[in-house]
């Protein structure tokens, strides 16, 4: 087998992008790439597939910014402008953000994805004053606990998984709206006000926990006298890479995206 | 889609709506203020759907214009889900011909699956564009495909859902104009008081001068006038082409019997004539085509090689109504492909029309787009379903980068008196050649398809596809134990301004029975495996095929009894349709069942598709006869009425391979097969890559 330029990439999945599925994003990728006119290597057998892999599909209608993939290449590209011209034929919401050549014996992609930062939003502008504090109330009981089981639902039979072993670290904050919750999309609303964030550090490669899991583990432990927050759709994966103390530091560029200002963290738990 | 329930009886309820004065405002011409977005109705919703990528838009090619910087806004649409409708080449087409005008603009919008649509009608939501989710009621004109009849009850849930209604009659000047086109459009009458105009034939021309006529309207109309709408429906009528039912009316005899459908005031056609483009050279359209973000039935790039068939299959109602035959021109063809792969990105291309083993320069096309992307990833597909060694040759020239995997033929029929009568010209030597040919060259599937529920078939031309298919499944066998073959097995429906528009069409419970006959041949047979469609599907279909305006009330009594998404195996609508003939004193199966007589008006015959009903007629005497026809495209012209009147010689054509051309000077095809070669456009044998590389004969 001949070599290939492996390339790895980050992107963004914003907007009307959020719904396409997993399946959808293959095709996507094959007519982009050539679309961009770049000698993607192709699968051998019956049916070649361009050679695009992700490590980690999001579910339908979570925004992300921190997606990756690894491209193989069966000639050498110039990555700068031949990534350029990908980001600028993919669909508008999917931008390639960072890049990384590797060599062929570098470990996989998904060993340098140990970790994931989620953010959960709550736009405030109906919400009751009160929400900050009802969600917070609900991260710090969600920390203390050591097992939150919840279950997920899903066409094979419904699951049972423990929520709490992954969860590194969570924090609450009143923030500016985010940029991730109306990127890319034809909206005609006015812009969001203060909006209520969660982010939380998730460990990979265990039970597969995402946002609508946290959202009802949170629920789960509401203390008494406390409704737990509303359901959001808003959630996004801002990052991944490898857990360091104050946050993630992000496997391509290895810049540290803090968690944020601490009102609850690990160490309370 | 995932199987779903029955549907619910609608609530008609209809979308939130501006006051008047607001939706007026956004539907002026230069300057008007967008109407607001829907995303944000609509997107908290969307994760709680099926496929919710279908509603979402932003595919490459998709162009949202600025709404106040055009004077005409057309929707387009494509009465079905995104995933059927959105491959449509002739919503692509007219898609990108109105967005290449400065004073225009187009969207595209698609049913909504019916969990969006309980969510649409609970909230409130219209009926959306992809490209910007502007609502239906803002357009100019709803433009919508008809590619067949079962998209009828699915056309009024959209108006219904657009804010727009129903009825043609009870809309004013500030709604928009409901147009409609494609195959089903020949024969409108079931949807007479729902549409507002019709238009048979190619859609190029046509859907500009409607553009023009929309856009003069509105330039001098004030909208709240008495009089604005119908100024603007009078206008439409003026437009060769366009059929304005409101403009016309039934004459009936004393026992209800349809007379005639006639002009209800003077200056108007009495026949309206379709449309027909000379030359498609001059129309290259799709260039940008649209590519689609999730999954579609065809992802493919398509160029259209030729419009129009001449084989005359007295069955086919787009072979009679799309002649002549005009082809495209082979560098042409060349270029669009690879201009198309470039711009889309799609790894398969699609080398459409009725028949493309028949394009007369389709040997050197398929070598020389074989040729071109050897080597890449672009798969290349030639929809046809001939039944001769030379379409085996094609395909194995076409599937030089791939595998070789199914070919499809389609006999239609199983005995050889049964294909005389529908004038399917193939005889079972020939199609068990074609056969041998195909597995010796490793193909390793073989479909076949045919109909049951043809005129005259009696048990034993039924019996004749079973036997077939076992004759077939015998030489995949010799040629490897892994071989398959498919027997499809359809139920026929008889449509307009065709021969067979006069048949009888057989009732589910006789198409039953037949197929059971089939199936019980098979069982034993090895490899051999059938197909089949549950024959009640074609019984709203035959209804609203061959029906006139007493059907309307059908129409529209199914619809408000939730009846929608008639053509998915899905969703069972037929009890539905039933009830609703009922009501209108209709018995469906004796209306499909009944065979026309040579003096009954039909309800079309006012529409001109081209051909001479004295001509169908005879054909359909020669079809029950068993008396062949050949194919004028290569053989003498028969008068079936379409060319008198075009600029084109009866079988239409480039010079370019300087076989024969038109005396006049005009441009023909080869009218006589050459000397030694096969007579429908090619030899059985294309020479091999290698044989062309040694004789030098490369490029």
């Amino acid at each position: 087998m001949t070599a290939h330029q492996r390339i790895r990439i980050r992107h963004t999945k914003l907007g009307r992008t959020k719904y396409l599925s997993a399946r959808d994003l293959t095709s996507v990728w094959e007519r982009s790439l050539r679309r961009a006119a770049l000698p993607i290597a192709y699968s051998e057998g019956f049916t070649p597939h361009a050679k695009v892999s992700f490590p980690d599909a999001l579910p339908v209608g979570i925004a992300s910014t921190g997606e990756y993939a690894e491209l193989s290449f069966a000639a050498p590209i110039d990555p700068g402008p031949g990534l350029g011209r990908l980001s600028a034929a993919l669909p508008e919401g999917l931008d390639i953000t960072t890049y990384l050549v590797v060599p062929d014996n570098a470990p996989k992609l998904a060993r340098m994805l140990g970790a994931t930062l989620w953010e959960l939003a709550w736009p405030l502008d109906d919400q009751p004053d009160d929400l900050p504090h009802r969600l917070e109330a609900c991260v710090r009981a969600f920390l203390a606990a050591d097992t939150v089981e919840v279950v997920k639902r899903r066409p094979s039979g419904d699951k049972v998984v423990d929520v709490r072993p992954p969860v590194v670290a969570a924090a609450v904050s009143t923030t500016a709206p985010r940029s991730w919750l109306r990127a890319a999309t034809p909206t005609s609303a006015p812009p969001d006000g203060a909006t209520l964030v969660l982010r939380t550090v998730l460990r990979n490669g265990g039970a597969t926990v995402r946002p609508p899991d946290l959202q009802a583990a949170l629920a789960a432990v509401a203390p008494d006298g406390v409704d737990p927050p509303p359901t959001t759709r808003h959630s996004c994966r801002v990052a991944q890479g490898h857990v360091v103390d104050a946050g993630i530091k992000e496997a391509l560029t290895g810049a540290v995206e803090p968690l944020s200002t601490t009102i609850t963290d690990a160490d309370a738990a | 889609m995932n199987i779903v329930p029955a549907p619910p009886v609608p609530t008609p309820t209809g979308p939130l709506l501006p006051p008047p004065a607001a939706r007026r405002a956004v539907r002026a011409g230069l300057g008007a203020p967008a109407p607001a977005s829907v995303w944000d109705a609509l997107e908290p919703h969307l994760t709680l759907v099926q496929k919710p990528a279908q509603y979402v838009g932003g595919e490459h090619n998709a162009t949202a214009k600025d709404w106040a910087g055009a004077e005409t806004r057309w929707l387009l649409s494509y009465p079905d889900t995104y995933e059927v409708g959105q491959p449509n080449q002739g919503i692509q087409i007219l898609y990108e011909l109105v967005n290449e005008r400065d004073s225009a603009l187009a969207e595209r919008c698609y049913s909504p699956w019916m969990d969006l649509e309980e969510v649409m009608r609970r909230e409130g939501i219209p009926a959306f564009t992809l490209e910007a989710h502007r609502p239906l009621w803002a357009f100019d004109v709803v433009g919508v495909t008809l590619p067949h009849e079962l998209g009828h009850t699915n056309l009024l849930n959209l108006l219904d859902l657009g804010g727009v209604p129903v009825r043609a009659a009870e809309r004013t000047a500030d709604h928009p104009v409901v147009l409609v086109g494609g195959h089903a459009a020949y024969n409108p009458e079931p949807l007479a008081p729902f549409i507002d105009a019709a238009v048979m034939g190619d859609g190029e021309e046509v859907t500009l001068e409607v553009d023009d006529v929309v856009r003069a309207w509105k330039n001098v109309t004030d909208p709240t006038q008495p009089g604005a709408r119908d100024a603007l429906l009078h206008a439409l009528a003026k437009v060769e082409g366009v059929y304005v039912p409101a403009l016309y009316e039934e004459r009936r005899s004393r026992d209800g019997r349809l007379q005639q459908v006639v002009p209800a005031e003077s200056g108007l056609a009495r026949r309206v004539p379709k449309r027909t483009l000379q030359d498609l050279e001059e129309w290259q359209y799709p260039r940008k085509q649209v590519v689609p973000l999730t999954e579609v039935v065809h992802e493919r790039f398509s160029v259209e090689i030729f419009r129009g068939c001449t084989r005359g299959c007295r069955f086919c109602q787009a072979g009679m109504i799309t002649r002549p035959v005009r082809e495209r021109k082979p560098e042409t063809i060349r270029r669009m492909v690879a201009e198309g792969i470039a711009d889309t990105g799609f790894e398969e291309v699609g080398l459409l029309s009725l028949s493309s083993a028949d394009h007369s320069g389709i040997a050197g096309l398929a070598r020389d787009l074989a040729d071109d992307h050897e080597g890449t990833a672009t798969g290349l597909s030639l929809p046809s379903t001939r039944v001769d060694a030379f379409n085996v040759t094609l395909s194995n020239e076409l599937a030089r980068n791939g595998r070789r995997t199914g070919l499809t033929f389609a006999p239609e029929a199983g005995s050889e008196r049964m294909r005389r009568v529908i004038n399917k010209m193939v005889d079972e030597a020939d199609m068990l050649r074609t056969a041998e040919v195909a597995f010796s060259n490793g193909w390793r599937h073989v479909k076949l398809y045919f109909m049951v529920g043809l005129p005259t078939e009696t048990d034993e031309d039924v019996l004749a596809i079973a036997e077939l298919g076992a004759k077939v499944g015998e030489i995949a066998r010799s040629h490897g134990g892994r071989n398959k073959v498919t027997v499809s097995v359809g139920g026929f429906v008889p449509k307009p301004h065709t021969p067979f528009q006069w048949a009888p069409q057989d009732t589910p419970a006789e198409i039953h029975r037949k197929l059971q006959l089939v199936r019980d041949r098979l069982r034993e047979e090895r490899g051999v495996s059938l197909r089949t469609n549950a024959p009640e599907e074609g019984v709203i279909e035959g209804l609203l095929a061959r029906s006139g305006r007493e059907v309307a009330a059908v129409v529209e009594g199914a619809w408000r009894r939730g009846a929608r998404m008639d053509g998915w195996h899905e969703v069972d609508t037929l009890a539905l349709w039933h009830e609703a003939a009922a009501a209108a004193g209709i018995d469906i199966e004796a209306e499909i069942g009944r065979e026309r007589g040579e003096d009954e008006a039909l309800p079309w015959d006012h529409l001109d598709a081209g051909l001479e009903k004295q001509w169908l007629w005879e054909d359909w005497q020669d079809a029950t006869s068993g008396a062949p026809l050949d194919d004028c495209r290569w053989s003498a012209c028969y008068d079936c009425g379409v060319c008198p009147g075009l600029d084109t010689w009866h079988d239409t054509g480039y010079g370019w391979n300087d076989v024969s051309s038109g005396s006049d000077g005009r441009p023909s095809l080869p009218l006589v097969a050459i000397d030694g070669q096969g007579p429908l456009g090619g030899d059985d044998a294309l020479p091999t890559t290698a044989e062309r590389y040694a004789s030098g004969a490369t490029g």
